[in-house]
């Protein structure tokens, strides 16, 4: 998808209209707060899908049509980014029964990955994940969990060049090998990186993301709540009072609001299998977003646990 | 630390328990009552077997060539691979054990004598498989739906077969040893990291197996 007229004004709505309009009601994708991808400028909703796990559905009917609402409910609270990988079984396809349902939203920006360790199999591969979301180009791919990325990124790039996707970028998670990511990140021209990143795992806050900020690379954040973990860590504990300034209301939104409001995030990507929770997730990219001192402050809460 | 390090088994698994059980249900349902059919036959070779063993040795590899066919074509390669991209290969591995239990019934000679142990531990297999296996959904607080059975599902058909084969006494037995002892350890992880009860289910069958292998007499 190419970016659209309209994509633009509905992002940069956000920074002109806000101050001026009273809130707007829920499900206006402009009162969601966005951050430019640095390259380019593009505004991007903070709040992104992530399809791991909870899209691989198989052709199960009944849960096809869960994630197809799922996505509609993304949409129409404002979201963008979707991200999957070839990796993630028959995720691919659901996206592109969800994205058939809703006529493919013009606010769609596709974010795939190639995973295939021979890289004479890449471009055959994104083909085939480009067949499955049923799009006629990605927004961005990012060569999945740095697989042959000395050979992909070329390959990449010049697809990049040739106008067959807007971005190129690499991802990892859960803190492996950071070092490699970082080489990549000061050597190659890449628009985007993905890593985890939350208020338990900080390491990135070092290297990764202040590299990033240098860069101009723009960073979605995996992983946000440890696959669930944390939340089901922090849910029976309090949320403090003090965050209910943000507008954060629950555990999803206060770890949300921790990663998105790192200046160097551009997005973070929760995973769900459940309309309430892609909307609770939505609301995080809402209100406002904590400041340093605040940020401070919800690690010393959370560490104290 | 090396990378390894940082991977949990739960880390290895693509799907949800939901999504996972209800491709089984809506798997059984689609194919019943096949599941009788199967039980049927089964039993239809097995309890000759286990009285005459001399009398059904090209009767037995037979039936479960046919069960893991079966399981692998219509179970592993049409319905599982669908959200465990890693089913293609079990399914080829399914194939090749078939494969191998068409070979033996080529082959079929005198059985090996076989110990008593041995002979009723592999009894006690089969049964296991055959009969007890569909019931573990419930112990497991699962819907009945989502039984595994013998020719259907890989676990009960696993099961069944190395107790089948420890029961005639094949001298080929090692050779049928290998894809369903990996596959029991796959399977038991499986259910593991997705915390299912069912999981000791295949570590169970691949223990008895090796005690009664072990068991000369
Ligand atoms: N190397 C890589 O490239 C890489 C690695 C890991 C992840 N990723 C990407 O990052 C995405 C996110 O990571 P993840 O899926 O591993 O984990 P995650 O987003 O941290 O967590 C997903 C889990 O959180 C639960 N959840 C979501 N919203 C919730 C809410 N509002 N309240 C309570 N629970 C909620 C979901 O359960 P429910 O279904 O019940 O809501 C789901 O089980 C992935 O889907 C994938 O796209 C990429």
């Amino acid at each position: 998808m190419i970016i659209t007229r309209r994509a633009v004004v509905q992002g940069l709505g956000f920074a002109v209209s806000l101050p001026l309009m009273p809130r707007l009601t829920r499900g206006q994708p402009a009162d969601l707060i966005t951050k430019p991808i640095p390259r380019s400028g593009e505004p991007m909703p903070v709040v992104g899908l992530g399809t791991w796990i909870t899209f691989n559905v198989g052709d199960d009917p009944v849960l096809k049509d869960e994630c197809a609402a799922v996505i509609a409910a993304f949409f129409e609270g404002g979201g963008r980014m979707i991200d999957s990988s070839p990796m993630y079984g028959s995720s691919q396809p659901t996206i592109g029964h969800g994205l058939r349902k809703l006529d493919y939203p013009e606010r769609l920006f596709s974010a795939e990955k190639v995973w295939i360790s021979d890289p004479a199999g890449g471009a055959a591969q994104i083909e085939a994940s480009r067949g499955y979301w049923g799009v006629g180009k990605f927004d961005l791919v990012q060569v999945h969990n740095l697989v042959s990325w000395e050979e992909h990124l070329p390959a990449l790039f010049d697809m990049k060049a040739a106008g067959q996707l807007r971005y190129v970028g690499i991802t990892t998670s859960e803190g492996r090998r950071h070092r490699e990511i970082e080489r990549v990140m000061a050597s190659q021209p890449i628009d985007f990186v993905q890593i985890t990143y939350n208020v338990l795992d900080r390491e990135p806050e070092d290297r990764i993301l202040p590299l990033a900020r240098e860069k101009g690379i723009a960073v979605i954040v995996n992983r946000p709540f440890r696959q669930g973990d944390l939340i089901r860590q922090f849910e029976d504990a309090p949320l403090p009072d003090w965050v209910a300034e943000t507008g954060a209301r629950n555990w999803a939104q206060f770890l949300l609001k921790f990663i998105i409001s790192h200046p160097a995030v551009t997005c973070a990507i929760p995973a769900t299998t459940r309309v309430d929770h892609v909307r609770e997730n939505l609301d995080a990219a809402r209100g406002t977003l904590p400041d340093e001192t605040m940020r401070r402050r919800m690690v010393d809460y959370v560490e104290a646990l | 630390m090396s990378d390894w390090a940082t991977y949990t088994l739960a880390d290895f698994l693509m799907f949800s328990p939901r999504v996972y059980f209800r491709l089984i249900e809506r798997y059984n349902q689609a194919l019943w009552p096949l599941q009788l059919v199967f039980i049927a036959g089964a039993l239809a070779v097995l309890v000759p077997a286990a009285l005459h063993p001399s009398r059904v040795r090209i009767a037995v590899p037979s039936i479960f060539a046919l069960a893991w066919g079966f399981c692998a074509w219509q179970f592993l390669w049409m319905r599982y691979a669908s959200i465990n991209w890693a089913m293609s290969y079990a399914a080829a591995a399914f194939f090749i054990q078939t494969g191998l239990l068409v070979l033996t019934a080529l082959l079929a000679r005198e059985p090996a004598s076989v110990g008593g142990l041995r002979r009723y531990g592999g009894i006690g297999l089969a049964v296991f498989g055959l009969l007890a296996y569909p019931f573990i959904a419930l112990l497991a607080g699962r819907s009945p739906a989502s039984a595994e059975t013998f020719g259907m599902m890989p676990d009960p058909t696993v099961a069944t077969t190395l107790g089948a084969m420890l029961m005639v006494g094949r001298r080929t037995l090692w050779l049928l040893l290998p894809i369903p002892i990996i596959w029991c350890a796959y399977s038991g992880l499986t259910l593991w990291a997705m915390e299912d009860p069912g999981a000791l289910a295949p570590f169970a069958v691949v223990v008895a197996t090796l005690v009664f292998v072990a068991a000369r007499r």
